[in-house]
């Protein structure tokens, strides 16, 4: 088994002690929000970061697919593909998390929320996006729809996790982060474990996409016919 | 909802569930870098 330079061992570990204290942090440092039952707020520092990071991933796969319609780089494509699957994946986390906190709030799981609306519509375009890679034979022309379609997303993502929640006045959902007034208006211990358990969600991301690339990458290398190949400069 | 006697007991399943992924996530990586060598 082949083994990790001590940096890149050393930044691993300090994820894992990162997200660690700020998993202690959420149940032991934090403290209760106000008009939240029971012990229900504390969902919030890991159901905001995942949405975050979600968007993070969904902007990320729209600019790698932009790099990829100007390069032609199969590495690009790889990499807005990547992304979206683990997008995915904090996206449904985020959704799952908004559920079982809205079980405890709102008296049921799903509510037609205008946020658990643009979640979803969120869901299925990136969903899509899947469907697509995997309906279209032809490599090139795959590569080529798919990021014409996650540079869509550029428009689509903002527009549903930000503007549109904004636009609505009739939700259940309580204020968000960055309120309808601009401003930050969360308790200060609060909001310091939800930027730490974002930006450690946001870096564990990023790890996850490097491995999942670099596997799509061998997979290339081992059956050319299913996957972009590097064209020799 | 969890009583204040369990907040303990989810954050140490919380903490459980984070470490066996980040394992699996170095496991896997290892195994990627394996792949990257064979020719």
């Amino acid at each position: 088994m082949s083994t990790l330079s001590v940096a890149g061992r050393a930044w691993r570990w300090a994820l894992w002690a990162w997200i660690s204290i700020c998993i202690v942090g959420a149940f032991l440092y934090a403290p209760l929000a106000a008009k939240f039952i029971g012990q229900s707020s504390r969902i919030l520092f890991f159901h905001v970061p995942m949405a975050w990071t979600s968007f993070v991933a969904f902007i990320a796969a729209g600019v790698w697919s932009i790099l990829y319609l100007w390069r032609r780089d199969p590495d690009q494509d790889r990499a807005a593909a990547a992304a979206v699957e683990i997008g995915l994946v904090f996206c449904f986390l985020a959704t799952a998390t908004g559920a079982m906190w809205a079980r405890v709030m709102w008296g049921a799981w799903w509510n037609w929320d205008p946020r658990q609306t643009s979640i979803s519509v969120v869901l299925v375009f990136y969903a899509a996006y899947l469907v697509l890679r995997g309906a279209v034979e032809d490599l090139e022309a795959r590569a080529r729809l798919c990021a014409a379609y996650a540079v869509l997303g550029l428009v689509v993502a903002p527009f549903f996790f930000f503007v549109l929640p904004r636009m609505v006045s009739f939700t259940l959902h309580p204020d968000a982060v960055i309120n309808t007034r601009a401003k930050v208006e969360v308790e200060s211990r609060m909001l310091q474990v939800l930027l730490a358990s974002s930006l450690g969600f946001n870096v564990l991301f990023f790890w996850m996409h490097g491995v999942r690339v670099r596997l799509l990458r061998v997979a290339a290398r081992r059956a050319p016919q299913v996957e972009l190949e590097e064209v020799p400069a | 909802m969890i009583g204040g006697g369990g907040i303990g007991m989810v954050m140490i399943v919380n903490l459980v569930i984070w470490t066996g992924l980040f394992l699996y996530l170095l496991r896997l990586e290892s195994h990627v870098r394996d792949l990257e060598k064979e020719p």
